[in-house]
């Protein structure tokens, strides 16, 4: 699976153009994610960043341009083929998806028993090494409703590696985490992606936890790529935008207000509506 | 006038894709079938919560329903000296309409109702759509068992509303008011065809299962996934399945007693 042959990129994406209603996420956007890599897609609230991953996962169709996944046009595949390039891709979405009327344990060995016809008792082994890995072999008959969200999320991460993927897709994995959480769960990512030789593609907007484990960094804004390379290039940009959105400063390009007009004349025209 | 217009045709070509999308939807849930021949224990846990869950509120339904007809049904037949044909009046009203109706709408606010939420909440939670990316059809895996445990439970609850009810009628008439034993059976078994009565009602709820288990379904699937949005589309299952219910049974008993 990791011939030299191949491009050193799982994911490609070419000039991809995707939109919403009238709302255009996506404009002209291209992106390599190199294998064995961490590639960090960060960005503000709203620019479509789990879009792109659901286009990734071939959930979504682009109206323009293609996504290449290990060699594979994901949006030309036949439906069987789609869902045998699905087997190897893993993908953690923000709310965890456990299936709530499950237990713990057969949430991780859900995949398993899908697509494979492996014993119980393999399924048991298999199940257990990778509840051990996120730190979680004691929780297995727990329910997902008795989960605290930081561990709804490792169990969930269990499951994405359940198939032993080569590529992983996380959604927003920071977010609402309090700080153990948060810590245990950027160095899981990074002890999976450096012991599993995974492809991880990260997909956040909490800069410090990213840029720390990133390899690479892709910032989007308003369907663009606004800036891209390793978190030292990112840190040392030029780029007003950049600058403001790494700082997480209030002023800059980015304007605290949705709209433009004049606010005096907004609140003048009151009589007349 | 023009508006009036332009939101008719809006709406009806809304409808009209709904429907195309429900169609697509069902003809997917049908070729489940496959998959559930292969895991039979799928729909044996469906058939549990989603009919076994169901025979409470069903039994005692029938039990009230049989008497009242008990009731009713005597102080009408009384007047005419014809106490005796309670037992076929009670059979035939329950076989051929309430047992299949009034089970069906029963079933739409116990089962269907359920369903709905159950798979609105699903995609509200990203189960379903988790479900995908783990390269699982979640219309095969998760909903086809539904689909056909609605359809294969809807006539034999029927069946037992039909019994209950009967059973009922003559806790009432034969016990209560006196109407002679023999005479509430042999009547009913004299008069009751089978292929005519029995066999009309079974189909009857077989297609209301069929009806009621898409509509529950596929609102759920194609809810939007909020809390509100899920709210919607359970009252949008209760009240079209009801609809359907009523409508199909109209259309069904023209062309099953339309020549008698």
């Amino acid at each position: 699976m990791y011939s030299a042959a191949q491009t050193d990129n799982t994911v490609s994406i070419q000039n991809l153009s995707f939109s919403r209603g009238d709302r255009k996420i996506f404009d002209d956007i291209s992106m390599q994610f190199a294998r064995g890599k961490i590639t960090a897609i960060m960005g503000p609230s709203g620019t479509g960043k789990t879009t792109l991953l659901k286009l990734i996962g071939g959930q979504l169709c682009p109206e323009q341009g293609c996504i290449v996944v290990d060699g594979e046009n994901v949006h030309q595949l036949r439906l069987a083929d789609l869902y045998d390039l699905r087997k190897r891709m893993g993908m953690l979405f923000q709310s965890g998806a456990l299936l709530t009327d499950m237990s713990v344990y057969d949430n991780v060995a859900f995949p398993l028993r899908e697509h494979t016809r492996l014993t119980e008792s393999l399924i048991r082994t298999l199940v257990l090494m990778k509840l051990q890995s996120v730190g979680l072999r004691g929780a297995r008959d727990l329910m997902p409703n008795e989960l605290s969200g930081g561990m709804a999320r490792r169990v969930a991460l269990a499951r994405a590696i359940a198939l032993d993927p080569m590529m992983i897709m996380y959604d927003e994995p920071f977010t609402g985490q309090d700080p153990i959480s948060l810590g245990v769960l950027v160095k899981l990512i990074k002890t999976l992606n450096s012991t599993l030789h995974l492809t991880s593609i990260v997909v956040s907007h909490d800069v410090q936890e990213t840029a720390a484990i990133a390899d690479y960094i892709y910032l989007i804004s308003d369907g663009k790529v606004v800036g891209q390379g390793t978190p030292e290039q990112i840190s040392r940009s030029e780029s007003g935008w950049v600058r403001q959105f790494m700082r997480g400063d209030a002023d800059g390009p980015v304007r605290f207000h949705y709209t433009d007009d004049d606010y005096l004349e907004d609140l003048f025209h009151t009589e007349e509506q | 006038m023009l508006y009036v217009l332009q939101q008719l045709g809006y709406v009806t070509r809304q409808r009209l894709t709904k429907l195309g999308r429900g169609t697509f939807f069902l003809l997917h849930v049908l070729t489940g079938i496959s998959d559930i021949l292969r895991r039979p224990e799928l729909l044996i846990r469906q058939l549990y919560s989603v009919g076994v869950l169901t025979f409470l509120i069903i039994t005692v339904s029938g039990l009230f329903v049989g008497m009242v007809l008990g009731l009713q049904g005597y102080y009408v037949l009384s007047d005419f000296g014809a106490e005796e044909t309670l037992g076929v009046m009670v059979a035939t009203s329950l076989v051929r309409e309430l047992g299949p109706v009034v089970s069906a709408l029963l079933f739409a606010g116990r089962a269907d109702s359920a369903l709905t939420a159950e798979i609105g909440l699903m995609k509200a939670t990203e189960q379903l759509s988790g479900m995908e990316m783990m390269a699982v059809d979640p219309v095969k895996r998760i909903i086809a068992p539904r689909f056909f445990a609605g359809f294969f439970s809807m006539p034999l609850l029927a069946a037992l509303f039909s019994m209950i009810g009967v059973l009922g009628g003559q806790m009432v008439g034969v016990g209560l008011l006196g109407v002679d034993d023999g005479a509430f059976w042999s009547q009913m078994q004299a008069k009751l065809d089978f292929s005519d009565d029995i066999l009309n009602g079974i189909i009857k709820s077989t297609v209301f299962g069929f009806v009621a288990s898409w509509i529950a379904l596929f609102e759920g699937y194609d809810a939007v996934p909020t809390s509100e949005g899920v709210s919607r589309a359970t009252t949008r299952t209760v009240v079209n399945s009801a609809f359907a219910t009523l409508g199909l049974d109209f259309i069904l008993t023209a062309l099953m007693f339309g020549d008698d």
